[in-house]
């Protein structure tokens, strides 16, 4: 059934999504735009949601608004969230996401730039869903992006000055610099993901739920941040920030002509940057 | 050269076991019966009583299989009978023991004148029948013997009764029991009047076990039996024969069967038919004769030899040349260990006498037909190797119990998997096999000493089989050991693990080395639909003891009590609500105390530092641990099994409990406590813990019951499991049916009789959150508790199911916030933490909140939002405003561009708390009037109230829509045109000329057509020019947004008028400049200039001049562009104004 067909694309909150609904919004008559709200996205993220929605003269479906990480976090009985167990992945965006889109056939927009065909966004693996890469497909690289949002005047969201990606205001794949950004931009959203961790802590410990270890953080990580608590990052801001400055400083000096060994153990930060949670930076 | 068995003759009579029946008076089974001392003295007691007793005697002979029992029966049987060849041989075989016990059998013949007739003598091999039956036999037998068949009743006064017995025992009519015991008495008697009567029932055991088994129980026939031929009655001698005791037979019967046949078995004198080593030793004696001298000699000089090495070794047994000669051709050493081998191992005698006198090509008897007698040197001898083959080969070793069998398929299996051995070696190493195998203590075992009197070579070969590790030297016990022994000293280890543990309460020790399995009530739970599960753990009586929690998944408590005082302990919280404790006290733990310490001082010395290095120790152990933990498990049955165990329901309902088959206490307990349990017909629901399916379904039925609680069925479809939730629990209780005034489908009262009390609890826990709120945990707890016992799965349900129905009086909080409506959402995290939320109860107002209540409802336009109520009430009209509030923007929540009052209700709408607070109290005041008191009746304020606050809803309501037509208002105002569409035709003709990305964006904003309403195109045009949407607007932004806007449309005008002038001039394309000097005081001047002016080059070529003379091209550009300026605007203000202009002109023309 031809007229059935669903357009949908999908907002990060992030530049290249946002530019790609802009970008369809007078070509795919019918688009549906969405996001997923994990109820933990940035300030910024909100702000500039509403931004595009003006500008696109539609809403955003808000998918998942009434389950959010706050809800999962209790029903999972304080696990956070981690790279092994991504539950805020598959709960917050997988699932909504494909409950939104349901059976019906559907066309999906994925905001996968021309030069960056390597990344994989959000690809369904339901047969009803075919992907299709429009910057890929008009040649659109980082520049054509930036364009498309200075003319929608829409311009970037707000985060980029302090942090690389959207999402949650306490994703674990933040690097530890921009933990001490939220520390300083958003003291109450630090103080939200100091008082999630000090909660798993404290029921993880002797005097917590006595099966707590068993049944929720067996094997899992206690600590959003690799290695230490978010108090301790915060303690060393200083350092941080020196560190976080002189990599990039060197990353820029010797982006061209760096050896490999170099160039590896030149990783931005001493964080694991190599893997993004691909739904979020959809 | 001749073979030993010409010189020496074997005694083969023993080789096989007798038969009663069939062996009777013939002459054959006597023919070499060796009379052994303990045979000897069951004749003496028989024939001293019959000599010279007053009556008869009776005995019960217990002995192992094999030990000669029904051969010493045909004995007695042939020394009692009447003469003949038979009895004169027997009394020939008595009298080479004791002549003395010959004299006395003569003696009783002669004073019962049975010289000629002999006694009457009824022998029979019991059958698992009743023993009426086997004594019939026996004396119809006696009968037979004595008279040929039944004499008449004149010869036999008692033959019209042995008739109707045997009638009665073939009969097959069912009403037939079978002859009776005082008949059988009766004839037995009258049989013992004519001469002295001897009775003997071999494999008695046989009746025991049918007693055991049919358990119809006759010990009084025995009893009888033996009381006739005692004291002064009549000369009857019974004689049971039986492998075990009676009471050994009897394990496992009733304990009042047992005390029964203790009384019969002490009518009985006992006597225990065993052999010691040296007794059954002097068997081997009797089956080797030498009959050629000079080899006597030989062995006696042997004899002499190794009597004399025994004595050095220690070996008393063997030291003395005679038996060691008398055992010949056995090696003493084989000697020494075969009567501990054939009764730890075989059935005694009658496995002894196979190896002796059997056919079988390891025997005794096979080695003397093969071997030869050497002219000189040593005589060959049977050594242990050769008893290791027979034991082997025959098969002949009977596993007697698992210790043993571990240890002796231990020793097999490592000599037959050690291959390569020589012959010598071979041999050597089942010398040690054999010795390790009956070693226990003491003197006998495979020391170096003891094996160097195998073989003249034997501390050569043990070092050899030692490199080979076929043994291993063990140092504490000085022996070489076959299997891989053990360096620990096990039995020390278990004695100081036994004093260390003979110190603790046995409670203690129970609870670490047991946990026993939890119960269930199977009767209460049947019959309630319900798993009623006790936890069961050990105790003392003088326990303090707390009740189990509300949310523990056991219902009860159950303690062992194993102190054995009778008392109870005590509980520290005793309340009606608390759940069962039932105490099981047992008459009797000594047995119970003694296993449980044994297992636990296994388990210490299991633990020791020395086992844990040492495998075989530790599998050593790891046996004992099973066999101890066996006797344990026993112990523990018998100690609260029904018949010996008190029950006790301990708390404020105590009372002794019903004891009886299984859980009989424990349902009687639940039955007291819980009896109001709920029925709930579904079994995936009705659990402690749901499986992940049954949660699943339960989460589609919460979310089917908010969501559609009005429609028939929850509106589900389909058979799924969430289906039969709801019609086993919902539908068929009545919580969820028709309701008439509504004509829809509701939550309500139960018509369920079960779940009524629920409810009602429900109800009342509701109402109890009046004045206070109540955490949900609270009636989780009413619920998981006496008298409901309600399983956690199912409350949840009846929990929502209650707050549904409620809804419009009890409000629910969430950590605290109040939430206006249940969602699914929230009833998923309600089901994980119930504690996460509290809930109040709003009773229905009345008075003067009421009249408010009904004033604002009318404003507000509320429907009542649930069946019952005729009105709206409290949490109808706060969850309306609390739902209004929160779907206010941004801009709405925070602007100060609205009335007062409007602010101030802001203000309390957003941060109330308690529901009727806000409504009575502070939302009144923020508009000015008095606050609603609880008592009050009247409110003359109740319209006007209604009134502003409706007002103040509309002005938030549109709050953002004003300030959009404002928006679009100014826009239009300030583009000085009049509608959207020739501004938007302005901004198309721009298309592709604008290079500023502010200004490009801004015109794309304004000719962007695909925006419909003007309203959407002004707030895209404005997001654009604030950078940021007008919903997240401060008051700020819409100040900054005029102020960026004039300067937008400013720019915009420019270049329009740039594009206007291109057109002017025929639309040819030219470049051009648009100049603006603005002094310092406001004044400027625009000016357009074509960049193909005709005096171009003149000015290209001043301003080369200009930068020549200054030095510099940009400082040259400035003092131009000072001087145009200066001209331009002849009243030119302070330096620094101009310079403020120059900068600017700078950066447009792109010098900055």
């Amino acid at each position: 059934m031809a007229e059935s067909l669903r357009h949908i694309c999908g907002i990060s909150g992030g530049k290249d999504s946002s530019a790609l609904a802009v970008h369809l919004r007078d070509r795919i008559p019918d688009m549906e735009y969405f996001f997923c709200d994990t109820g933990a996205e940035l300030p910024e993220t909100y702000e500039y949601l509403t931004r595009l929605e003006v500008i696109l003269a539609k809403p955003i479906a808000r998918l998942n608004a009434s389950r959010g990480f706050d809800h999962w976090f209790e029903v999972f009985r304080g696990a956070l969230p981690s790279p092994q167990m991504r539950w805020c992945t598959k709960n917050m965006k997988i699932k909504p996401i494909e409950e939104w889109i349901g059976d019906e056939p559907a066309v999906s927009y994925v905001a996968i730039r021309a030069d960056e065909s390597n990344r994989k966004g959000y690809i369904s693996t339901k047969s009803n869903i075919e992907s299709r890469f429009p910057f890929v497909e008009d040649g659109i690289d980082h520049a054509g992006v930036m364009r498309i949002l200075d003319d929608a005047g829409i311009g970037l969201p707000a985060y980029y000055e302090w942090r690389t990606r959207s999402g949650c205001y306490f994703c674990f794949y933040q690097r530890k610099a921009e933990w001490i950004g939220l520390a300083e931009r958003h003291p109450e959203l630090f103080e939200r993901a100091v008082a999630i961790e000090q909660k798993v802590l404290q029921d993880a410990g002797v005097n917590g739920d006595a099966d707590f270890g068993d049944r929720a953080m067996r094997g899992r990580q206690y600590t959003w941040s690799g290695g230490e608590t978010l108090l301790q990052l915060r303690s060393r801001r200083d350092e941080i920030l020196e560190r976080h400055e002189a990599t990039m400083a060197r990353a820029d000096k010797t982006r061209a002509n760096v050896p490999l060994i170099e160039a590896l153990a030149d990783a931005f930060d001493e964080d694991d940057d190599t893997e993004p949670c691909t739904v979020c930076a959809l | 050269m001749s073979k030993l068995a010409a010189s020496i003759s074997v005694r083969a009579r023993f080789a096989r076991s007798a038969n009663l029946e069939r062996d009777l008076e013939r002459q054959e089974p006597l023919d070499g019966y060796i009379v052994t001392s303990r045979a000897l003295d069951v004749v003496e007691r028989i024939a001293e009583t019959a000599a010279t007793g007053p009556a008869g005697g009776a005995w019960s002979l217990t002995g192992p299989y094999g030990s000669g029992k029904s051969s010493l029966a045909l004995l007695i049987d042939a020394a009692f009978g009447g003469d003949s060849a038979v009895r004169q041989t027997a009394l020939g075989l008595i009298d080479e023991s004791s002549r003395e016990v010959g004299a006395r059998i003569r003696r009783a013949h002669r004073r019962h004148g049975t010289e000629s007739g002999g006694f009457h003598r009824g022998l029979v091999t019991a059958g698992r029948e009743p023993l009426n039956r086997t004594v019939l036999w026996a004396l119809y037998s006696a009968v037979l013997r004595s008279y040929g068949g039944i004499p008449s009743r004149t010869a036999f006064r008692a033959s019209a009764a042995l008739k109707g017995a045997l009638a009665d025992a073939e009969s097959d009519d069912p009403r037939r029991t079978g002859p009776s015991p005082s008949a059988l008495v009766d004839i037995a008697c009258c049989l013992a009047e004519d001469v002295p009567l001897i009775l003997m029932i071999d494999e008695f055991g046989k009746n025991l076990e049918a007693i055991r088994d049919g358990g119809d129980a006759d010990p009084y026939l025995l009893q009888q039996l033996a009381e006739a031929g005692q004291g002064a009655g009549s000369p009857i001698f019974v004689l049971t024969l039986q492998h075990l005791s009676f009471e050994d037979h009897l394990a496992g019967t009733s304990s009042v069967q047992r005390r029964e046949w203790a009384k019969v078995q002490g009518r009985f004198e006992d006597i225990a038919f065993v052999e010691s080593a040296s007794q059954t030793r002097a068997l081997i004696d009797t089956v080797f004769s030498v009959d050629d001298k000079s080899l006597r000699a030989r062995i006696e000089r042997w004899a002499n030899g190794e009597a004399k090495a025994m004595q050095e070794l220690g070996i008393a047994d063997l030291a003395d040349p005679l038996t060691v000669a008398s055992c010949y051709p056995l090696h003493p050493l084989a000697a020494l260990v075969l009567p501990e081998l054939c009764n730890r191992h075989g059935q005694h005698e009658r496995t002894l006498f196979s190896f002796l006198t059997s056919q079988h090509r390891a025997s005794a008897s096979s080695f003397l037909d093969q071997t030869d007698v050497p002219a000189q040197g040593p005589l060959p001898t049977i050594g242990l190797d050769a008893v290791y083959d027979y034991f082997v080969d025959g098969s002949a070793l009977q596993i007697e119990s698992a210790g043993v069998s571990g240890r002796w398929n231990e020793i097999a299996t490592r000599l037959r998997d050690a291959h390569g051995l020589t012959p010598p070696q071979e041999r050597l190493a089942k010398a040690v096999a054999l010795l390790n195998l009956v070693s226990t203590t003491g003197t006998v075992r495979a020391s170096a000493a003891i094996l160097a009197r195998t073989d003249k070579d034997a501390d050569k070969t043990l070092a050899e089989l030692e490199l080979a590790n076929v043994v291993t030297y063990r140092d504490f016990a000085d022996e070489y050991r076959i299997w891989q022994g053990t360096d620990v000293d096990i039995n020390l280890l278990l004695d100081s693990a036994r004093q260390r543990v003979g110190q603790r309460p046995l409670s203690e020790i129970l609870s670490e080395i047991d946990q026993p399995q939890p119960v269930v009530a199977a009767k209460h739970s049947a019959k309630h639909d319900v798993l009623r599960v006790f936890r069961r753990r050990y105790a003392n009586s003088s326990d303090q003891v707390e009740p189990l929690d509300a949310f523990s998944r056991f219902d009860g408590e159950v303690l062992l009590l194993v102190d054995a005082k009778g008392d109870v302990p005590t509980i520290t919280r005793p309340w009606a609500g608390a759940k069962p404790i039932v105490a099981a006290i047992p008459g009797e733990v000594s047995a119970l105390d003694t296993a449980a310490r044994e297992v636990a001082a296994v388990h210490v010395a299991l633990n020791d530092q020395s086992v844990a290095d040492d495998w075989v120790a530790r599998r050593e152990l790891s046996e004992r641990l099973a066999q101890t933990r066996a006797a344990l498990d026993g112990a523990l049955t018998e100690a609260f099994s029904t018949d010996s165990c008190r029950w006790v329901l301990l708390g404020p309902k105590r009372r002794e409990l019903r004891s009886g088959r299984g859980s009989t206490a424990l349902s009687d307990a639940a039955d007291d406590v819980y009896d109001e349990t709920p029925r709930v017909r579904n079994e995936m629901l009705n659990r402690a813990e749901l499986t992940s399916q049954g949660a699943k379904a339960r989460s589609l039925l919460l979310k089917a019951m908010i969501e559609h609680g009005t429609e028939q069925g929850l509106g589900m479809q389909g058979y799924g499991p969430e289906v039969a939730m709801y019609r086993a629990f919902l539908e068929r209780t009545g919580l969820h049916g028709p309701d008439k005034r509504n004509k829809a489908m509701a939550f309500q009262k139960p018509v369920d009789e079960s779940l009524r009390p629920a409810w009602k609890t429900l109800q009342e826990e509701f109402r109890r959150s009046t004045s206070r709120r109540i955490n949900l945990t609270d009636v989780y707890a009413a619920l998981l508790s006496p008298r409901f016992g309600m399983k956690q799965g199912a409350i949840p349900v009846l929990v929502t199911a209650a707050l549904i129905a409620s809804s419009d009086v009890v409000a629910i909080y969430e950590h605290g916030t109040f939430k206006p409506l249940l969602t699914p959402e929230m009833s998923e995290r309600m089901v994980r933490n119930p504690g996460h939320f509290d809930i109040k109860h709003f009773a229905n107002t009345t008075g003067a909140r009421r009249q408010v209540i009904e004033a604002l409802a009318d404003r507000l336009n509320l429907q009542p939002s649930f069946r019952k109520h005729r009105v709206a009430n409290v949490l109808t009209v706060v969850g309306h405003l609390v739902t209004r509030i929160s779907r206010l923007d941004n801009y709405t929540l925070h602007t100060q561009n609205l009335s007062v009052a409007t602010v101030r209700a802001r203000e309390v709408l957003m941060t109330a708390v308690e529901p009727d607070e806000l409504l009575f109290a502070s939302l009144p005041e923020a508009l000015t009037f008095p606050p609603i008191l609880a008592k009050a009746q009247d409110y003359d304020f109740a319209e006007a109230y209604a009134a502003r606050l409706g007002e103040v809803l509309d002005e938030l309501n549109n709050c953002l829509e004003q300030l959009l037509d404002q928006g679009l208002e100014y826009l239009l105002k300030t583009s000085a045109e009049t509608s959207r569409m020739v501004v938007m035709g302005q901004a198309a003709s721009l298309d592709g000329e604008v290079l500023d990305p502010d200004v490009r964006a801004f015109a794309l904003s304004l000719a962007n057509d695909t925006i419909e309403s003007d309203a959407d195109w002004a707030k895209a045009v404005a997001t654009v020019v604030a950078k940021k949407a007008p919903a997240e607007w401060t008051d700020d932004d819409v100040v900054h947004s005029r102020r960026e806007l004039d300067e937008r449309f400013a720019s915009f005008h420019r270049l329009l008028a740039l594009h206007h002038e291109r057109r002017a001039r025929g639309g040819e394309s030219f470049d051009a400049f648009w100049w603006t000097v603005t002094r310092s005081d406001g004044v400027d001047q625009p000016l357009l200039v074509s960049d193909d002016h005709p005096a171009m080059s003149d000015a290209e070529r001043a301003i080369a001049e200009l930068t020549r003379i200054i030095g510099s091209q940009k400082q040259a550009q400035r003092a131009l562009l000072a001087a145009l300026g200066k001209q331009m605007l002849p009243k030119a203000c302070p330096d620094h104004g101009a310079s403020n202009v120059l900068d600017a002109l700078d950066t447009e023309a792109g010098y900055g």
